[in-house]
């Protein structure tokens, strides 16, 4: 997000007990978790909203209210991306035995654009904050849709981020990224910072 | 029955997936949210479906939405599917059917003939605070959720509501929620018998694609 091509134009911040870093000297202290929003220079109508703290299910619907209250119901499409570990999916096939990471998808009524991925097909279902914005854009009759990559990992690793590659050529996304060929090697240096440092051997 | 709305509040735990209810490809797309609004105007029937628990401290707040919609609807009649923890059922309970109905004193005046008929069992009042011998008597529906919060306002605020309840254990609900429906059925006969033989008509009705896979998903073979 410093590339200089996005600016950040805006936060929410929230407090719930989930909010925690940890520090070495502390060890794991309260404190303010940030969903931070930024603007495309080149494009000023499009927004990317970072949240990467756990918005509690009694904060959701002020932080819709909050964030999509004062923004034009026309002509506007939105897009979430989230993960969920395999283990939530259901299917008859044994957990195990699915090819992870996979991409499904949930959209509302009035998105008309091609899906990138197959349906996230009953009984599996979303809930958290992604249920909670897809929910009010079908309520509200926005376009939105929900890619969600189900992985078998618990930190970013290159795998799970190029499960979402497909969703890079949807019509709404593709200005958006730069089809270069370091693009896997951009990955790998972003991917290697979250990777274990030190291990039991060392 | 065909979806015709939403009931978008801020005090159930929001949710999101395809149709549960999907017939054919074109509509398995569909998506669900957590309380869902279906009507069929042919037996002029309308269905609030909820999918989430409550968020903490909402549950009166969602009672009052509720309960001023109905009002503000006009709606005839309210009828509301519940269940009670069937571990708290007293002596009489335990040898009894496990279906109780409640009816607000004004619904009570234009059913009561038709319940009679029915030959069912009113839900007993039993004591306040069961821990105390010579406690008062009132209606109690533990593990009812807001049952009885919703059959008390609705009381006081003279709306015409029925509560049909079953006793229910922890565990897989499928054949209790098909027992409630046909309990339900006995009284509105929104599926007639196919003939005359009163065995219970539970296979016409159609099990939501949400109920595959309750209790996970399919097992590794090297577990075995």
């Amino acid at each position: 997000m410093n590339s200089g091509v996005w600016e950040e134009v805006g936060c929410a911040k929230l407090w719930n007990e989930w909010c925690r870093t940890s520090d070495s000297v502390h060890g794991l202290s309260p404190t303010e978790a940030y969903c931070v929003f930024y603007r495309l220079k080149s494009n000023p109508a499009v927004f990317l909203c970072q949240c990467s703290c756990y918005v509690a299910e009694d904060q959701q619907y002020q932080w819709l209210e909050k964030v999509f209250g004062s923004c034009p119901k026309k002509n506007v499409q939105v897009t979430v991306l989230t993960c969920r570990h395999t283990t939530d999916y259901k299917s008859s096939e044994p957990a195990g035995s699915l090819p992870s990471p996979f991409l499904k998808a949930l959209k509302t009524q009035n998105f008309k654009d091609p899906v990138c991925c197959s349906l996230l097909e009953q009984p599996n279902f979303v809930h958290d904050l992604p249920a909670a914005v897809l929910s009010y854009c079908q309520v509200w009759q926005l376009p939105a849709i929900l890619y969600l990559c189900y992985t078998d990992v618990m930190k970013l690793d290159l795998l799970t981020v190029e499960a979402f590659k497909p969703v890079l050529s949807s019509r709404s996304l593709k200005g958006l990224a730069k089809n270069i060929p370091q693009s896997t090697e951009t990955l790998k240096k972003l991917t290697a910072a979250n990777e274990v440092q030190s291990n039991i051997y060392t | 029955m065909s979806k015709i709305g939403y009931f978008y509040t801020d005090c159930l735990v929001p949710m999101v997936g395809n149709n549960p209810y999907a017939t054919a490809e074109e509509n398995s797309a569909e998506l669900s949210i957590n309380a869902e609004v279906y009507s069929l105007p042919s037996r002029k029937l309308v269905a609030l479906q909820l999918r989430s628990i409550f968020i903490k401290y909402k549950s009166s707040s969602f009672c009052e939405k509720l309960l001023s919609w109905v009002k503000s609807s006009s709606f005839a009649k309210v009828i509301v599917l519940s269940s009670s923890h069937s571990y708290q059922r007293n002596d009489l309970q335990l040898r009894s059917t496990p279906f109780r109905y409640l009816l607000t004193p004004c619904m009570q005046k234009s059913v009561r003939n038709k319940i009679k008929s029915l030959n069912w069992q009113e839900m007993e009042k039993t004591p306040c605070i069961p821990e105390m011998s010579d406690s008062d008597y009132c209606v109690r529906i533990p593990g009812g959720g807001i049952t009885r919060a919703l059959y008390k306002e609705s009381c006081s605020k003279e709306i015409q509501m029925a509560v049909l309840l079953k006793f229910v254990s922890e565990g897989d609900n499928v054949p209790d929620a098909l027992g409630l429906v046909e309990y339900l059925n006995e009284w509105l006969q929104m599926i007639k018998p196919q003939s005359d033989d009163p065995a219970p008509s539970t296979l016409l009705w159609k099990i939501p694609s949400s109920w595959k896979l309750l209790f996970g998903s399919g097992l590794p073979p090297a577990l075995f």
